[in-house]
């Protein structure tokens, strides 16, 4: 039966290749968008737990985790929870630097754990009260930035008091202003975009998430990169344009499979009917066309990961965000692919494999 | 005639119609266990209709169609009948251009659900029967007409059936060459003591068969015996 099902599929190279290019098409788009999103998923951890902290508290029902606005007030009210030992107020800068747009300006209180945090591998932390710019070590090898010179940020430009490295990619690819001069850059005096906090030994930081968000109403805390992502709009929309997209690739594919496979029963009627006379049930004969559909199907899905994998690559530096999301292939992104494209070929087989078995022998022999 | 392992072949009444024209009309007639009956009669009268309704390729709307006394459609086992009881060949080879001659006979045995390993060892027996034993894995495009013929003769005998039903598989070849396939055919019966019924124009076939039939418009033309 196997070797039927593959020189069917050979016979017609041409179309063969052609319909499981179009299914390679569709599972790529799928593969490559899953790939993205568990890119942006490890990129959310690294906000998660910024400057080192347990959990980062945003404003509820934002678009997007930066464009969270809290009141500085808030940092006051979080300090005096029993669950955490210290808190930190942070204002997210994004598109502040024009020379690297994916670099991340965090306007943070000189004083507070996460300036401390950083570990200076050139020029010194600049005192309080200073309008001087610390630039992590990533962002200052690409832009050939040092100690001692000028930073551009948001078309104004301060001097760099020092290089820090701290470990968490998107620190050491951004730069530190104060967060007075940043809340004044950006016309946000009192406030800032998230408040970052650690945790009393013992506590769990899902346990202290549900207490801040119960004793600050309106706040949304984030524990976990999955949460970080459910938060932001934007990661939503991706989600449901991921599920859009495999819902059109199931049906432009199952319709594509549908097509070739109803083209070719109607080709190939008096040898179905051949079959038929020699004994093959009709129910053999509908595996047969369905075996040959679900064949070019995974023939299109498996070009479909390949394609998927360069796609993922290609999608991120389309966005322009390369800088800062790596697409991850994952075992399970490749596994669902590959169902999509068994399931395109099992839709696309059903209709001439059903119409396979209408046919009574005689009719099918003469090609009638 | 052999001592029969070939089923007994009724047919009451049977009568056929495509749209407005009638192929059959009220046939009558039986086939005794290893007979070999010739259908003979125009272009046009009923023979392969006959033979098409006998083999279940097709439902008749009138009378009923016994094979050792199993009905033939109603019963509906058609697929399972031609595959334990059926075997066919016809004017056209109908060999699958993509396939090797041994797997050309291999088809009804899948279909049969024999396992490969015998399927191929049964498939390269019957071509040897039919003389194709070096032309095994030759592809029907690589064989000539009568060639071609006998390996559909090895197809149709790969379920090892007890009817044989053959509509004029001499029709396409030369006389040296239907004569060869002929010799094969009446020599394979005799051997396996199948029943025969086998539609021609040809006068030879009429010589070695049991017994002739004839048909006019869809009617016997020659009582049965």
């Amino acid at each position: 039966m196997l070797n039927i099902v593959i020189t069917n599929l050979w016979r017609r190279p041409a179309r063969t290749v052609f319909t499981a290019a179009g299914i390679a098409v569709g599972v790529a788009m799928v593969v490559a968008l899953l790939a993205f999103t568990r890119g942006l998923q490890k990129t959310a951890a690294g906000f998660v737990h910024l400057g080192g902290s347990g959990l980062g508290v945003f404003q509820a029902n934002v678009s997007e985790p930066t464009t969270s606005l809290l009141p500085a007030s808030l940092v006051g009210r979080l300090q005096k929870l029993p669950l955490l030992t210290r808190a930190t107020p942070l204002l997210l800068v994004v598109e502040a630097i024009k020379a690297e747009p994916a670099a991340i300006v965090f306007g943070a209180e000189p004083s507070g754990f996460f300036t401390k945090s950083l570990v200076m591998v050139e020029g010194a932390q600049a005192p309080g009260g200073a309008r001087a710019a610390l630039v992590g070590d990533r962002l200052a090898a690409q832009l050939h930035l040092r100690a001692g010179g000028l930073v551009t940020i948001k078309g104004r430009s301060y001097p760099i008091a020092g290089i820090y490295h701290s470990g968490i990619y998107f620190e050491d690819a951004g730069a530190v202003l104060p967060l007075s001069v940043a809340q004044q850059l950006t016309g946000h005096p009192g406030e800032e975009t998230d408040v970052v906090v650690d945790l009393a030994a013992g506590v769990r930081a899902s346990s202290a998430g549900t207490a801040i968000e119960r004793a600050v109403p309106g706040t949304r805390v984030i524990t976990d990169p999955e949460q970080a992502l459910r938060v932001g709009a934007n990661a939503t929309l991706i989600s449901q344009a991921i599920l859009v997209i495999v819902v059109i690739a199931l049906i432009v594919g199952g319709l594509s499979v549908a097509n070739t496979m109803a083209m070719s029963v109607m080709e190939r009627r008096s040898e179905l009917g051949l079959l038929s006379t020699v004994g093959w049930s009709p129910a053999r004969i509908a595996v047969l066309i369905f075996g040959e559909g679900v064949g070019v199907s995974m023939v299109g899905a498996a070009g479909g990961l390949l394609l998927g994998v360069v796609g993922g690559r290609l999608l991120v530096g389309a966005l322009g965000v390369s800088a800062y999301v790596s697409p991850a292939i994952t075992a399970w992104g490749l596994g669902r692919g590959l169902l999509i494209g068994v399931a395109i070929g099992m839709l696309g087989g059903i209709y001439p494999a059903w119409r396979v078995t209408r046919m009574t022998p005689l009719r099918a022999l003469a090609g009638t | 005639m052999s001592p029969a392992a070939g089923p007994e072949v009724v047919l009451e009444g049977v009568g056929k119609r495509f749209g407005t024209i009638t192929a059959l009309r009220d046939v009558s007639l039986r086939a005794a266990p290893g007979e070999a009956v010739a259908v003979t009669g125009r272009s046009g009268s009923g023979k392969s209709t006959l033979l098409a309704l006998i083999g279940g390729l097709d439902q008749p709307d009138a009378g009923r169609i016994l094979i050792d006394g199993r009905a033939v459609w109603t019963e509906r086992h058609d697929a399972r009948t031609r595959r334990e009881l059926v075997g066919f060949v016809f004017q056209r080879h109908l060999l699958l251009e993509t396939l090797s001659a041994r797997a050309n006979v291999e088809v009804p045995l899948i279909g049969a659900g024999m396992n490969h390993r015998a399927r191929r060892r049964r498939a390269l027996e019957l071509l040897a029967d039919v003389g194709l034993a070096e032309r095994a894995e030759h592809v029907p495009a690589a064989l000539s007409g009568g060639e071609r013929q006998r390996v559909a003769v090895a197809r149709a005998l790969a379920n090892e059936p007890r009817l044989l039903l053959a509509d004029e598989p001499t029709g396409a070849l030369d006389t040296a060459t239907s004569e060869t396939v002929l010799d094969l055919i009446f020599q394979l019966r005799d051997q396996r003591g199948m029943t025969l019924v086998i539609v021609s124009y040809d006068e030879a076939v009429s010589v070695r068969a049991d017994r002739t039939i004839s048909l006019l418009d869809g009617a016997l033309a020659t009582a049965p015996a």
